[in-house]
């Protein structure tokens, strides 16, 4: 008698959905570090600057959000324990936001505030709502409570909430529809997607997925709740600070309240690392704990911006370096990371699911180069190190010369994702 | 190995075809990983019943190492019809993991 049977399992996105997220991302990121290369020069000026302006939209939306979109069709069934609702809408989502980007970066790069970036960022809101309707309909078929769901979901919402913002910023360049002018509200526009996009959806992955990838049966459902509402509550204490009080040692508040729910994070990797069953770790899951660590060093920057705005002095190299150390830093590391562990997957279910079983197949690891990886993981250190010392010392040799190594780390990484996504069947 | 079975000779060579069926994250296969709980063998309808579990229910490689499994029996048995029958109850745990699996995992 065989036991009794609770056989579902949770059907795997299809790779035609998922693997054009990746390629644009991958190819963002190039652009990106193209864009780095070529206007390093801008980095020595203040942080309101059309190029400045570009690079950030190339990574936060082409390269981060882009990415994580993609990973996020794809690891859905494994956060919300329920399949994807419509690969229609995921394919919507990615036309309508690889159409927006480019115009976006380039109204940005040309300052051309009318048309460009008003269809831009129309086109971007509509891929975030379709990915949250997707998103919103396969929870709402779920049957369990999920935490990972509740990050992910508060985490595109608040994206919502970001790309909304940033088109009305778009278009009260042109037509004043708001009280202030734009610039003044870069820094809550910057921190919605910061912390309530990336840093709650990367906690809410990266709780389900380390420890999965490490075999660690360590959990702590409550302790995520704790941080979920730390970071929630610390922004959204932010936005009323922002909008109304408008005191700068206010600002602390939400920075220990994040800083505390970092803490905790870090804590549960921690656990889930100690706990782990898997003793071998690869290069590509010490990057993706690397970069939890990784978080400290902007954080440690805006405290240090707080306290100088406290003393009524403003630091640009420290606002510029902040923004780099998110963008090029922690986000960019987690991606590497990330990517090396999920794209395998998807490449290695899309060659070998008919094949497996009828004879050695290569490992999903063996589909990319691990040189390739760690000439890559040598360049973007030597060159993130170098650009940050660029920055902070105002120097345009350095900053040229680093982002020389960040762009061989984006030829590299591309070179490595192309490999795995045109990989043939290869079978003993 | 802690299996259970009706035919020991018939489930001794289940598990040696089964042994080349790797978890492709983990790089173990699933007799190692103490992935297969029972091998049943139906003579009088050549059906081999086999009931697995996986690492954990939302593995992303699930369906492709289910569909490794019934193919590498069905290739080894041509005679017999495979009938996978997943399971999460008992849930898979470490403890079931062999010595030469633990061996690997500690390499």
């Amino acid at each position: 008698m065989l036991p009794a049977a609770n056989n579902r399992l949770v059907k795997n996105t299809s790779y035609k959905v998922v693997l054009p997220f990746y390629i644009y991302a991958a190819l963002a990121f190039l652009l990106g570090c193209i864009l780095l290369f070529t206007a390093s020069g801008a980095f020595t000026q203040h942080y309101f600057h059309p190029k400045i302006l570009a690079i950030t939209h190339t990574m936060a939306l082409g390269w981060g959000t882009m990415m994580i979109l993609g990973a996020g069709h794809q690891l859905l069934p494994v956060l919300i324990e329920e399949q994807l609702f419509s690969n229609v809408l995921a394919y919507l989502s990615f036309v309508f936001a690889a159409a927006g980007i480019p115009l976006l970066i380039y109204a940005f790069y040309t300052f051309n505030m009318h048309w460009p970036a008003e269809v831009g960022g129309t086109l971007v809101n509509a891929g975030v709502l379709c990915y949250l309707v997707n998103l919103a309909i396969g929870m709402s078929k779920s049957k369990q409570e999920n935490v990972h769901a509740v990050f992910v979901f508060t985490a595109t919402l608040w994206l919502l909430l970001t790309t909304a913002v940033g088109l009305f910023l778009v278009c009260n360049f042109t037509r004043s529809i708001l009280p202030m002018s734009s610039v003044q509200y870069l820094s809550l526009h910057a921190h919605l997607g910061i912390v309530g996009w990336f840093l709650l959806m990367v906690i809410g992955v990266g709780s389900r997925l380390i420890p999965m990838f490490l075999i660690s049966k360590f959990t702590n459902t409550k302790r995520l709740w704790s941080i979920y509402w730390l970071i929630n509550i610390g922004l959204v204490s932010f936005i009323i600070i922002y909008i109304y009080l408008h005191t700068i040692r206010l600002y602390l508040l939400p920075v220990i309240a994040i800083i505390a729910a970092l803490i905790l994070f870090a804590h549960y990797c921690k656990n889930a690392y100690k706990q782990r069953i898997r003793r071998n770790v690869d290069e590509q899951m010490k990057v993706s704990l690397l970069s939890v660590w990784m978080m400290a060093m902007p954080l440690a920057i805006l405290l240090i911006t707080i306290v100088l705005l406290i003393n009524n002095k403003e630091n640009t190299q420290l606002v510029l370096l902040y923004g780099f150390s998110i963008f090029f830093g922690w986000i960019t590391a987690i991606i590497f990371g990330m990517t090396f562990k999920t794209l395998p997957f998807i490449v290695w279910n899309k060659v070998y699911y008919d094949k497996a079983g009828l004879g050695k197949t290569p490992n999903p690891k063996d589909l990319y180069s691990n040189r390739l990886f760690s000439a890559m993981a040598i360049a973007y250190l030597g060159g993130f190190i170098l650009f940050s010392a660029g920055i902070v010392f105002s120097s345009g040799v350095i900053l040229k010369s680093a982002s020389a190594f960040l762009l061989l780390a984006a030829v590299l990484y591309n070179w490595n994702v192309f490999k795995l996504v045109l990989h043939k069947p290869n079978m003993a | 190995m802690n299996v259970i079975t009706n035919n020991n000779l018939k489930c001794t060579i289940s598990l040696a075809v089964l042994q080349d069926v790797v978890d492709p994250e983990i790089g173990l296969n699933v007799v190692d990983l103490g992935l297969i709980y029972q091998v049943d063998f139906d003579e009088a309808e050549k059906i081999i019943f086999v009931s697995m579990t996986l690492t954990t229910q939302f593995c992303p490689m699930g369906e492709s190492i289910v569909n490794a499994v019934e193919q590498a029996l069905l290739k080894a048995f041509a005679d017999y019809n495979v009938i996978v029958n997943l399971t999460f109850n008992p849930q898979w745990t470490s403890e079931r993991i062999s010595e030469e699996g633990q061996e690997f995992l500690n390499r």
